[in-house]
Formats: structure tokens, C-alpha cells, sequence
């Protein structure tokens, strides 16, 4: 039983790590834009595609083919949110976020009907080895996930550095903040929020060819997992980096341990309890108060 | 927009997420008069797609030959192709569309087992034909009316097949892995007997499909140490399921159904991880000059049973509407008609629709065969006289193993 317990907690942990990064950047975009951008479900993809096609066809390794899925996935996210997100935020009303975030949905279904009309409908693997699970005592670890886990929490902390010691950073908590402050301080919104959405967007596109080089990538790999993002994310704080992480991670972990005591068909309606006990408990999310992008 | 406090942006935020979830692509047009209007629901996008854009080709076929031959009572057909999304949902928006408003006299297609019991009422309801390759069994349980006919074999046949083949291949005991569908809990059933029958053991678990792992599934399924596992899945959770197989490092056998384990399956993923692994296929009619037509007008090397099924979906629709010389031209003719122009003992028997269709328009009296097979149906509906092909993956291509 308690092998069980870890090994789930161990399988927990690995399916977190592939979400805690596209948490982060839904994160960041919210933090500094004040939105949910849903698309970037679909740049999640749009990160997993270009890595696949940096890895098959320029046969790149693993470091090359993420800062490509990061430049393209980024780029993208910028280019897209300028034709179809910054106009509706120009002339900002109370129900502004809600239409922000509802285009947001269209324009990621719109994404991933180019992807399906560009690359059809097959699911494509990167062309990596794919490695067997190491064994400590009877506790099963995948190597590849491994990794996973640890550039998820090393581009967090980079992050967490990002926001804290440099000039840029602070600059985008000002604008987090209050934007018509930071304007009055000089600040610039529009090219902080181009930012926050080309790391943001890059972040998941990261995330998405690391999920792909696990599984494989198709048009709905990203649209696919956007609500156990999205409930990450909340779980969080919403404005938290740290909370990002760590929800995603306890989304992962709730998600397997669930299924110690219910059927595995149930396993999604444990992480949604969770968002519940967790507003329940804390409005702002677990890590709510902690330090992040807000103070 | 800072100003909109958190919960506020939370309900939002949820309720964005599920429009997302719920919304449709599907184009709508209406038209009126002229052509009869034959539906196709079909996936052509989502887990479930791998063989939606031959089936669609295959119905424009099948479209082409019976206006070239003349057409239908003298009108043209004409396919209304409706996307079901891999999704029931978005199937019952289609089905409505299609009865509706494009009056179709059937629909064809209808692929996974839980867009076809979703459809199934309106169809009868609405007095059109469903053409289904759907496998569940439940579907022709329903009190449909005599207005469905299932081309595809049932899941209970399916199942015991598998069943029988994991024991041929001496397994002793079987775990099955699948993910949360309508002929799920069957298949447990149904291989478990077998296995139980053969002095081995056998049980199983379903899944939650759309996830991005299975470790801790697949760690289930190797704690009762089985030598065989059935994998009930469609390609996307399938080979995910297969990946986690391999990193835990299972060396048993692995046995699948043709909507799990088929090109599609083995284009992506990894050939060390599909090696082995057998394929279990309702076989098209492959040494008939129907499905050798077929696929030369088709243009390819070989084609899919399902694909197959849905060109004589067309065919059948419009055989029986000409078969019903007067009288109006709706589901319910289509319905009555439909035996009479496929097994009728005494008709000649042909594989070829342009022939059927002109043997039928003159009166005569026609036993069509398709591609997909020699399209007999038992009262309930169900086809009979299905054959089925075992195919093992070999070097990250599937061969054929075995037919029967």
C-alpha cells in the first residue's frame, strides 16, 4: 500500500510537471494583462508542432528544438493576441475580460482548425528514443519525465528572478499593479504586455513539446488539457508563479492518488473537488498572499 | 479591466471554458428541392478520425457512380457530409440539422459507438435511416424500429474474437485497458469469460480518455501480473497507453481492436513501443471486384472496412429508394426497401451499384454485394457474414497474421 502511495505520488509529480508549465505562462498573462488567454491551448500546440518539426526534419536535439517551441510558440502568441485580442482591450469596459477571454476561445479554435488543415489530424512523434523507467527499490521513474520536472521548475525560478531583481520585471508588476500608475511612471503597457504574452505563450509552447515528446502532438493536444491548466492555475492563486507550479503539481498528484480509492474513469472529477475545497477554502488560492508577480 | 475581482473573473473564466468545450464548427446551409439528400455523420476531427476522410471520399464515390448511372427516380443524390467532432454532441446537432432541415432520407456513417446511440432516437423518431459502423451492441437493442442497420460486426462478436485469439496465442492471464466508452464494460465481460473458460484468468479497468499519462493505470493493470493486455482504446489514448507499456517495461503480449491499433497507431509512435502488437480487423470484402473498384477509383493501394462500409451506405440508400418505384421518398422507404435490394435470394447478384441501380430502375429484382461484404442483416438489424483479419505490428508495420 504504501509502494502504492508513492509510486502514484511519484506519477502525480510527472504529470504536474507537463502542466505546471503551461500554468505558469496562463499565469503571467493574467498577472500583467488581467485576462485568461484560453488560446493558449492552442499555442500549446503550436510550441509541440514546431518542436516536432525542428526534431524530424532539421534533426535537432532536445535543448534546440524547446527554444524553438519557446520563439515560435511566443512569437505566435504575440502576433495572434495583436489581431485578435488587443483591439477588444483598447476600449476597456467591466465585461471586457469576459469578451477578452471568450475571443480567446474562438481564436484557439481557430488555431487549431490551421493546424488540423496544415498537418491533419494524425498524431506525430518526435523522433527520440524512448527510454525505460529507472527503478528505485520498487518505486518506477520515467527519465524523460524527470526532466520534465526539473526545466519546470527551473524556468519558475528563472522566472521568480525575472520579476524580482530586474528592471523589466519590476516593470511588469507595476503595470500588474495599476496600469495607469505605471503609465504616469513612464512605463510602457502595451510593450510589457507583448512580453508577458511572447513568455507566456513561450512557456507553454515549451510545455507542449515536452508533452509531446512524451506522447505525441496533433491539433488537440493543447485544447485537451486547457481546464486542467486553467484549474492549476487557480488552484494557484491565479497571480502566483510559485502557486502556478505548485498547483499544477497538486492537480497531477490528486488526480493519481484519486485513484487509490475511486475507478480511474472518475479521475478528472477529483481535480475539480479540488478547485471546490480549495475556493472554498481560500478564495485566492492556495498561495494566495505568497510572493508572485502581485504583492 | 484589473478592476473585476477574482471570483467574478473565475465564473467567467469557467463558464469560457466550457463554451469551449460544447461550441461546433459545423457549417450550416440550407437548400431545397431538386436532389435526394443522403446524410453522412462522420468524424473528421478528434480521437476518433483516422478513417473520416476516406469515408467521405468513399460516399462521393458512391454519389458520383449512382447519379452517373442515372440517379435515383430520376434525381440526382447528393451527400450532406456532416462532421461529428469525435463528439455525440456535436453529432445530435448534426442528426438535427440533417432531419430537419436537409430532409435526408438516411444517414450514414455514424462511426463510434457513443455518437450512434446518441443519434439513434432522432433517427427513428424522425422516420430516416441509420446506416451505422458503430460496434456496441446496445445500439440494435434499441426499439428502433427496423430503421437501423449496422454494417460493422458487434462488439460482442468483436470481443470474443479477441478473446478467443489471446487465448490461441496461449495467454493465461489477460488485463484489459480501455477507456471509458459504451462497449467497454463489455469487452471485460465478454474476454474475461473466455479466459475464465480456458482455465486462465482475466479482468480489467476503463480509463478516463484525453489524458496525458497512464502510469498509474498501466501500474494497476502489471500489479495482477498478466501475460496478455487487451487494449480496448481509439489511437490517441492508445498509443500514450502503449509508450507508458513500454517504459514499465511490460514484455507480455499485446492484443487491440482496428480502431486503436491501426497506421495511424504505428506512424506514431515509436516502433520498439507497437512491436508485437496484434490487430484485430473487420475485414472489407477484400477479394471482390466491388472493393477492388473501389480502390482503384480511390486511388490507393488498399482501403479500411469502415470506409468501405460507408460507400455502401450510399449505395444501399439509394437502391432501396429505387427500388420503391412510386410512392414518397423518405427514411421509411429506404427502410422497407432495403432488404429486398441486398439479400433477396432469388435477385441477381451483383457487386457492382451502377448495375444494381439500372437492374433495380427496370424492374428487376437485385442481391447487392459491396465491398464491405455481402450485406445480409438479421432482424435486429446487425450484419451478417463478417470476416476478420489479424495483423501484428512488425518493424513499425502492421502484417497480416492470419484471416478468418
Amino acid at each position: 500500500m504504501l509502494t502504492d502511495l508513492l509510486q502514484y505520488l511519484v506519477n502525480g509529480l510527472i504529470v504536474g510537471a507537463l502542466i505546471a508549465l503551461p500554468a505558469l505562462g496562463l499565469t503571467l498573462i493574467f498577472s500583467v494583462l488581467g485576462f485568461v488567454n484560453f488560446s493558449i491551448a492552442a499555442l500549446l500546440t503550436a510550441g509541440a508542432y514546431a518542436g516536432w518539426l525542428a526534431n524530424t526534419t532539421l534533426r535537432l536535439p532536445l535543448v534546440p528544438v524547446l527554444l524553438i517551441a519557446f520563439v515560435v510558440a511566443g512569437a505566435l502568441g504575440v502576433l495572434t493576441d495583436r489581431i485578435a485580442l488587443a483591439p477588444i482591450r483598447r476600449k476597456p469596459t467591466a465585461q471586457t475580460p469576459l469578451m477578452v477571454a471568450v475571443v480567446s476561445i474562438a481564436l484557439s479554435m481557430a488555431l487549431e482548425s490551421a493546424y488540423r488543415f496544415s498537418f491533419g489530424s494524425g498524431l506525430n512523434s518526435f523522433d527520440m528514443p524512448i527510454a525505460r523507467d529507472m527503478k528505485f527499490g520498487s518505486i518506477r521513474v520515467g527519465l524523460q519525465q524527470l526532466h520534465n520536472l526539473e526545466i519546470a521548475i527551473g524556468l519558475a525560478v528563472i522566472l521568480a528572478l525575472f520579476f524580482s531583481l530586474t528592471r523589466l520585471g519590476k516593470a511588469m508588476r507595476a503595470v500588474a499593479d495599476n496600469v495607469d500608475l505605471a503609465r504616469l511612471k513612464g512605463i510602457e503597457p502595451v510593450r510589457l504586455a507583448n512580453l508577458a504574452t511572447f513568455i507566456g505563450m513561450g512557456l507553454a509552447g515549451v510545455g507542449g513539446a515536452l508533452l509531446a515528446i512524451d506522447t505525441s502532438v496533433d491539433p488537440s493536444t493543447g485544447s485537451r488539457l486547457i481546464l486542467l491548466i486553467f484549474a492549476g492555475s487557480v488552484v494557484g492563486g491565479l497571480t502566483s508563479l510559485p502557486g502556478a507550479v505548485a498547483g499544477a503539481l497538486l492537480m497531477g498528484v490528486i488526480g493519481e492518488l484519486g485513484l487509490l480509492v475511486l475507478p480511474p474513469v472518475y479521475q478528472s472529477l477529483t481535480a475539480f473537488v479540488a478547485i471546490l475545497i480549495t475556493l472554498l477554502a481560500r478564495p485566492g488560492g492556495i498561495f494566495s498572499g505568497a510572493s508572485g508577480v502581485r504583492k | 479591466m484589473a478592476n473585476m475581482d477574482r471570483r467574478g473573473f473565475l465564473r467567467t473564466g469557467l463558464g469560457a471554458g466550457g463554451l469551449m468545450l460544447s461550441s461546433s464548427l459545423s457549417p450550416s446551409w440550407a437548400q431545397s428541392g431538386g436532389p435526394i439528400r443522403i446524410g453522412l455523420i462522420i468524424p473528421l476531427t478528434g480521437g476518433t478520425s483516422q478513417f473520416g476522410a476516406t469515408m467521405g471520399q468513399a460516399a462521393k464515390i458512391a454519389e458520383t457512380e449512382i447519379n452517373s448511372a442515372g440517379g435515383v427516380r430520376g434525381r440526382p443524390i447528393e451527400i450532406v457530409i456532416e462532421d461529428d467532432q469525435s463528439n455525440p454532441e456535436a453529432a445530435v446537432r448534426a442528426a438535427h440539422k440533417l432531419i430537419d432541415v436537409d430532409k435526408v432520407v438516411a444517414i450514414g456513417g455514424s462511426y463510434a459507438s457513443a455518437v450512434t446511440s446518441a443519434i439513434a432516437p432522432l433517427c427513428w423518431e424522425g422516420k430516416t435511416v441509420l446506416l451505422t459502423a458503430s460496434g456496441a451492441d446496445s445500439i440494435t437493442k434499441l426499439p428502433h424500429q427496423g430503421y437501423i442497420f449496422r454494417t460493422s460486426p458487434t462488439v460482442t462478436l468483436q470481443g470474443t474474437r479477441v478473446g478467443n485469439f489471446a487465448v490461441e496465442l496461449g495467454a493465461k492471464k489477460m488485463f484489459f485497458l480501455g477507456p471509458q466508452t459504451p462497449f467497454a464494460q463489455t469487452y471485460i465481460e465478454i474476454i474475461s469469460g473466455i479466459f475464465k473458460a480456458a482455465g486462465g484468468t482475466g479482468s480489467g479497468l476503463v480509463y478516463e480518455d484525453k489524458k496525458s499519462s497512464y502510469r498509474s493505470e498501466v501500474d494497476q493493470a502489471l500489479k495482477e501480473l498478466p501475460d496478455v493486455i487487451v487494449l480496448g482504446g481509439y489511437v490517441p489514448d492508445t498509443s500514450v497507453v502503449l509508450k507508458d507499456l513500454y517504459r514499465a517495461g511490460f514484455t507480455g503480449k499485446k492484443v487491440g481492436f482496428s480502431f486503436g491499433i491501426n497506421d495511424a497507431l504505428t506512424k506514431a509512435v515509436p516502433a520498439e513501443v507497437s512491436e508485437g502488437a496484434y490487430s484485430l480487423i473487420p475485414s472489407a470484402s477484400e477479394n471482390s471486384d466491388a472493393y477492388k473498384r473501389l480502390i482503384a477509383k480511390m486511388k490507393r493501394p488498399s482501403l479500411d472496412g469502415y470506409s468501405c462500409q460507408v460507400y455502401d451506405h450510399v449505395v444501399l440508400a439509394s437502391l432501396a429508394l429505387a427500388r420503391a418505384a412510386s410512392g414518397p421518398t423518405n427514411g421509411t422507404a429506404v427502410r422497407d426497401n432495403l432488404r429486398a435490394i441486398s439479400e433477396d435470394g432469388e435477385g441477381k447478384r451483383t457487386d457492382d451499384a451502377t448495375e444494381a441501380l439500372k437492374l433495380v430502375t427496370s424492374g428487376g429484382r437485385v442481391n447487392y454485394d459491396g465491398p464491405s461484404g455481402p450485406l445480409e442483416f438479421a432482424d435486429n438489424g446487425d450484419v451478417k457474414g463478417v470476416f476478420f483479419r489479424y495483423e501484428q505490428v512488425q518493424d513499425g508495420k502492421l502484417v497480416v497474421r492470419k484471416i478468418g
